[in-house]
């Protein structure tokens, strides 16, 4: 029995970090554009496809690794001139555009790709010892994958021209343009960056989830629970919050199936709501 | 230098501007002085293109502004310290420095202006937002300064600073003037106002209604009284 709450406990940690990048992705966008975008799940759900697709044309999952996040970022760049941009600053417009985002990227995906769930063989193959259980060696390597990005997504913010034009525009963009920083363009990047996280977190999950054009529905409420919980914009926060999220979720999942987990976790968002409307992190650093 | 010809804005479906006409000379300070609402702060906005034109032009050392992307004005030497500073309070404060600046900000400048504001170099490495609304607003000219404009706009720049602070303001700004730097200055605190200024236009429901120099103005305080509200 412990073994078990061991387990899921650890496969909420792993992919609480992969639904930390995505849902990272999704407040950046959210913090910048003032918009909710519905179809982020779709974007990670094209990341998983991509992976698999990548990875069965060329043999080689590292490659997919690279070459799908970079193929999101120009693909975020396209959506967000084309379907982003002439509808921002109005929100309730966005989420209209983005549900019909979301419809046509399932749909494209099941008339190119199929109907049918399909699995992706893990990279590396076996299990080393961990905390007394047997544990997967790729889950271990998919947390640190995506433990990387997230540092190094951090790291880009703080250290980088770009990223302090990013956190400058998120807080003003009036006085940002005054500045000269190109707003638009800024705009643009972080909606492309936001898609490729996305598509990074898709990559890494594909071969521990079911690869279908259905993917991203699932995943998408954890996401916005973890913007949520974490404060809208607050992207520590986010992090914080996807993994405590799905971490309670695994134990709560080993002492009862996961329609109760998802129940738990949706009351500690509406309580979150109810007494700490900014986020339970609000007030830390952004 | 900067010379705005019926210029009309509006913001949502309310006329905001309704065709201001002002003009800056190389080196000189211009005060735009109104009560309220009357629209000083759409003006500036309107001259960067934050607020969309809808008639009107500007020009700017002989370039129409007309087709520019705003960003594009502050490259021209175009700068501009906005009403509440401006700052970036979670960037330090050399972050909010050089967030202008599209490389490296050579050392000799940073040197200059550390030297000038020591209290900014002590803090270099701390958020802006912890430094107190004085210090914001000598950051908010400072990273004006920094970028090398021709011009500086300033929006209500002693507004909401401690009065002891007023003064160092003051100064900073006359000294901007002093080194050649044209000055469009928008304030409510009508003294600060007429001891920098070289020249003063009112505004009143989004018109420029008077322009005088302040000693005419100073001579005239029906002409304050019936615009401003207030007693010279």
């Amino acid at each position: 029995m412990s073994d078990v709450v061991l387990a899921l406990a650890i496969n909420g940690l792993v992919w609480g970090l992969i639904i930390a990048l995505i849902a990272l992705g999704l407040s950046i966008i959210f913090g910048l554009l003032d918009i909710i975008n519905v179809a982020h799940g779709d974007l990670f759900m094209v990341g998983t496809v991509g992976g698999l697709a990548v990875t069965v044309a060329t043999g080689s999952f590292w490659l997919a690794l690279v070459l799908v996040p970079v193929l999101g970022f120009v693909l975020g760049l396209v959506l967000e001139r084309v379907v982003i941009r002439p509808t921002i600053r109005q929100a309730a417009l966005t989420i209209v555009t983005t549900f019909g985002l979301s419809m046509m990227l399932q749909e494209a995906v099941r008339a190119t790709y199929g109907a049918q769930p399909r699995r992706m063989a893990p990279p590396i193959e076996g299990t080393v010892p961990l905390f007394g259980i047997d544990y997967d060696v790729y889950r271990i390597a998919a947390a640190l994958f995506a433990a990387l990005a997230l540092a190094g997504f951090f790291l880009f913010l703080q250290r980088t021209k770009l990223g302090t034009w990013i956190r400058a525009v998120r807080h003003d963009p009036e006085t940002a343009t005054a500045l000269g920083i190109p707003v638009a363009r800024i705009c643009g990047i972080t909606f492309a960056l936001g898609t490729a996280m996305a598509a990074l977190g898709g990559v890494i999950a594909a071969p521990i989830t079911t690869v279908e054009f259905r993917t991203g529905v699932d995943i998408l409420p954890f996401c916005f629970m973890a913007v949520v919980i974490g404060g809208l914009g607050n992207l520590q926060g986010t992090v914080a919050a996807a993994v405590l999220l799905a971490v309670m979720e695994g134990v709560v999942t080993s002492v009862s199936d996961p329609t109760v987990a998802r129940i738990v976790s949706l009351a500690v968002m509406s309580g979150v709501l109810l007494f700490r409307p900014h986020g339970l992190f609000a007030g830390a650093t952004r | 230098m900067l010379s705005v010809a019926g210029l009309t804005a509006d913001i949502g479906r309310i006329p905001v501007l309704k065709g201001v006409s002002i003009s800056v000379a190389p080196g000189e300070t211009v005060a735009l002085l109104g009560r309220n609402g009357v629209g000083k702060t759409s003006t500036l906005r309107a001259v960067l293109g934050l607020l969309r034109r809808t008639g009107g032009s500007v020009s700017y050392q002989g370039q129409d502004l007309g087709g520019l992307a705003p960003h594009r004005l502050a490259a021209l030497g175009l700068g501009y310290v906005p009403q509440g500073r401006g700052i970036f309070p979670l960037l330090t404060v050399e972050d909010n420095l050089c967030l202008g600046l599209k490389g490296k900000p050579p050392a000799d400048l940073f040197a200059e202006l550390y030297e000038r504001f020591p209290r900014l170099a002590e803090r270099r490495r701390q958020a802006a937002g912890t430094l107190s609304g004085g210090e914001q607003q000598i950051l908010a000219i400072a990273r004006c300064l920094i970028m090398r404009p021709s011009l500086i706009m300033l929006d209500e720049p002693t507004e909401g600073i401690m009065p002891k602070l007023v003064s160092q303001i003051r100064t900073e700004i006359a000294a901007i003037a002093k080194r050649g730097i044209a000055v469009l200055i928008v304030e409510q605190n009508l003294r600060t106002a007429l001891r920098l200024a070289d020249r003063v236009y009112l505004m009143e429901r989004g018109q420029v209604v008077h322009e005088a120099t302040p000693a005419a103005l100073r001579e005239t305080p029906d002409t304050v009284h019936r615009y401003l509200g207030v007693a010279l």
